[in-house]
């Protein structure tokens, strides 16, 4: 008689299972939407703009250049771009130039003119910048070279969005 | 600079600083070879990009100029001759022939200004990595080549 009292009825256990089975489709649909509704929020850490690109210990005094790969999007479609970066040490503190002339976006070179020892140089129309990237009066370009945003986590170094000075 | 209507303002502005132009020659064959013939496009469009990129305040990166391998030497000659004369004519003093295409080697005495030839790897077998290294060792050989010519006075045409 007692086991008489637990047994499920037919009813009972078919209204069970459609349960189950309408639960799973329920959060089957529902999952992805939560998740592409959440997601542009989940994406904005910002940390993701920063790439590595080299270890600390690889750093001198002297400006050496680094090349890396950044994520670009460019009106129809993400592709990654090459970028390189001149970069050194100044004591504690670690400098990377952008590259890109200031004049119209040559690549210089670090002591890339035997004439000019010290000096940053466009082989495209003789530009010149100093050490820390200072353009040198009487030559075509007419500002600084960008620097990027530098972070240092567990002595790898990061580089961020160049910036203009 | 790129073949775009951005940087094309950026020329139009400092025109009198942008005297080299680079046209790329890429080869079509659909009939013979055709894989042979993208991978020839390809590497040629990879040194072209490389190239702008590193003098882009100097250098106007042309469109392509196209034609089917089949076509008679004399032909495309002709056709390009078309296009430096015009690009000469409009204020590029030097004019660099960028390829893989191994023909226009054999015509290169018949170019009135600078070929580059570049014979054409096959990246896609590559990690990526090595395949950029690979590239950048070229182009590091090859750089030094324009800017002699940037020293040179610009060839005369007839």
């Amino acid at each position: 008689m007692e086991e008489k009292k637990h047994k499920v009825s037919r009813r009972q256990f078919l209204s069970y299972c459609l349960m189950g089975v309408g639960g799973f489709m329920a959060a089957g649909m529902i999952s992805p939407m939560v998740r592409f509704a959440l997601d542009p929020a989940l994406e904005a850490g910002g940390e993701s703009d920063f790439v590595q690109v080299t270890t600390l210990d690889d750093l001198t005094e002297e400006p050496q250049r680094f090349d890396f790969q950044v994520e670009v999007e460019d009106a129809w479609y993400t592709s990654d771009q090459p970028r390189s970066a001149w970069i050194y040490r100044e004591g504690d503190e670690i400098v990377a130039l952008s590259p890109t002339c200031t004049h119209l976006g040559c690549t210089v070179n670090w002591e890339g003119h035997d004439d000019h020892p010290n000096q940053f140089y466009c082989p495209c129309h003789h530009g010149r910048f100093e050490k820390d990237g200072v353009n040198i009066a009487g030559t075509p370009p007419t500002r600084p070279l960008d620097v990027y945003e530098v972070e240092v986590r567990d002595g790898s170094v990061y580089l961020g969005r160049p910036m203009q000075r | 600079m790129k073949w775009t209507t951005q940087q094309m303002d950026t020329y139009l502005n400092s025109k009198e600083y942008v005297d080299t132009a680079v046209i790329p020659l890429i080869p079509l064959d659909w009939e013979k070879d055709p894989k042979g013939k993208v991978s020839m496009g390809e590497f040629t469009s990879l040194v072209t990009e490389e190239l702008e990129r590193q003098f882009k305040g100097r250098i106007f990166q042309i469109a392509p100029f196209t034609y089917l391998s089949g076509e008679a030497d004399e032909q495309k000659l002709e056709r390009l001759l078309e296009w430096d004369r015009h690009f000469f004519k409009n204020g590029f003093k030097h004019i660099v022939y960028v390829t893989s295409d191994g023909d226009w080697k054999k015509l290169e005495n018949e170019l009135p200004d600078m070929l580059i030839w570049m014979p054409s790897l096959s990246l896609e077998s590559m990690d990526a990595s090595y395949a950029k290294e690979i590239l950048n060792q070229q182009m590091k050989q090859m750089l030094p080549l324009i800017t002699d010519k940037w020293q040179q006075e610009p060839k005369e045409r007839s």
